[in-house]
């Protein structure tokens, strides 16, 4: 299964607010790369991962997913998915433990602790979110790649609102699950570091 | 995620925000008492209006609670989460749903009695009022979340709401009443009953899958 995992989308037209964003897009990612897509503000980065995601609905274009068409539903793909999007989904009046719990239920107390001691934020354990910064509130967000088992990542934006540090271990991390045979579709300003193997995806306005 | 990770969090979440419930509460409190303050005290006029006025504090009251009820999910992402989890999501509305009605809905009900004393509501009566409860607030709840998940996405969205979902909260309101007069007056009630039961079976049946419709489209 690990071998086949591809994700590929073609002839994707995506319309927001009446304005086409892309047109005619196509591209593959298959396990083991990261696709970066870059882009002006607006060009669309984010509505093509929730497009992919199954949030939004393109206007035409299919998606095909380990040779599956998935255009219509996502079911196959969202088994396999995590989405990290602009807005963290972290409750604020849970605790960051709490916030972790609700996604994986599973995991064991030691794996949410060394979940947060990766992105730092150990000690935050019992803490309710709201108490937080923008920047660690991300990070709880972020601690979720370090519990999950999905293969397919979606993440918007991921190193924003980061410190130096918390972006090299986000590296890392991303570079370890490629390397694990996952696949990775992230939008960044930044440009990737040189531990990172990317293929990129430019969207002009 | 999971179906009963997600309705523990729910209730966690419930738990640590009970300020809204005793908001709706307080709400309601204050319309049962200034009722008899601003119209007439006496037993002879609030005896036979008592199933009105608390049907209708109890309608206003779910309205508050239903309104919200997507909004923080909405605007810190996690209702996109629920979206792409996997899970059906009709189902977790109900869940969610069912969390929002306990809590509206057992504090009143505990209150109930008390209620019925301060409106010269008799103790025989009390029995048929609570069975109106618990039969039509599931149809108020119901119905009331298609309206918060289609008006989801619009920043004052609280009166097109209630233009929306008002007209089908009538019939609620008309025959939960009805049962309470026609209980106070010896008559049959059990036709009332049964037609309340039957609203919240109906809306129980279509309400999460077109809640489910309405958020897929706001969220865009």
């Amino acid at each position: 299964m690990q071998t086949t995992l591809t994700l590929s989308a073609s002839n994707l037209c995506i319309e927001r607010s009446e304005k086409l964003l892309c047109d005619d897009l196509s591209f593959r990612v298959r396990a083991g790369e990261i696709l970066h897509i870059t882009g002006e503000n607006g060009a669309g980065k984010s509505s093509i991962l929730k497009v992919i995601a199954g949030i939004l609905q393109p206007l035409s274009g299919d998606l095909d997913f380990s040779g599956e068409d998935i255009s219509l539903y996502r079911d196959v793909l969202q088994a396999e998915l995590l989405f990290l999007g602009h807005s963290t989904g972290v409750k604020n009046v849970l605790t960051v433990f709490e916030n972790l719990q609700l996604y994986f239920p599973k995991a064991t107390d030691t794996e949410i602790n060394n979940a947060l001691m990766a992105v730092n934020l150990e000690g935050y354990l019992v803490t309710e979110a709201h108490q937080l910064s923008a920047g660690q509130k991300k990070r709880i967000a972020l601690a979720k790649l370090w519990l999950t088992d999905k293969k397919v990542w979606l993440l918007d934006e991921p190193f924003s609102a980061l410190d130096t540090r918390g972006i090299k271990v986000l590296e890392y991390k991303l570079k370890e699950h490629v390397e694990c045979g996952g696949l990775i579709l992230l939008t960044t300003h930044q440009k990737p570091s040189s531990v990172l193997d990317v293929k990129e995806l430019h969207l002009s306005l | 995620m999971t179906y009963l990770s997600f309705f523990k969090s729910e209730l966690k979440l419930v738990i640590r925000r009970k300020q809204d419930i005793v908001n709706s509460l307080v709400f309601f409190l204050m319309i049962v008492t200034l009722f008899p303050l601003g119209v007439n005290p006496s037993s002879s006029f609030l005896e036979p209006a008592a199933g009105g006025i608390i049907w209708c504090s109890t309608t206003l009251a779910i309205l508050m609670s239903v309104e919200t009820m997507f909004k923080e999910d909405f605007h810190d992402g996690s209702l996109e989460q629920l979206v792409i989890s996997g899970l059906y999501l009709p189902f977790l509305i109900l869940l969610k749903l069912t969390v929002q009605w306990l809590a509206v809905l057992l504090p009143l009900l505990i209150l109930s009695p008390l209620f019925s004393s301060m409106l010269f509501l008799p103790w025989s009566i009390l029995s048929v009022l609570i069975f109106t409860l618990l039969l039509g607030s599931p149809a108020l709840f119901l119905i009331g979340t298609i309206g918060a998940a289609l008006t989801l996405s619009l920043r004052r969205g609280a009166v097109l709401m209630l233009l929306i979902i008002l007209p089908f909260y009538l019939p609620v309101i008309i025959f939960a009443t009805g049962a309470i007069t026609a209980a106070q007056t010896g008559q049959d009630y059990m036709g009332q009953l049964a037609i309340l039961a039957a609203i919240s079976l109906a809306a129980l049946a279509l309400s999460p899958g077109m809640a489910a419709i309405s958020i897929k489209a706001s969220i865009n």
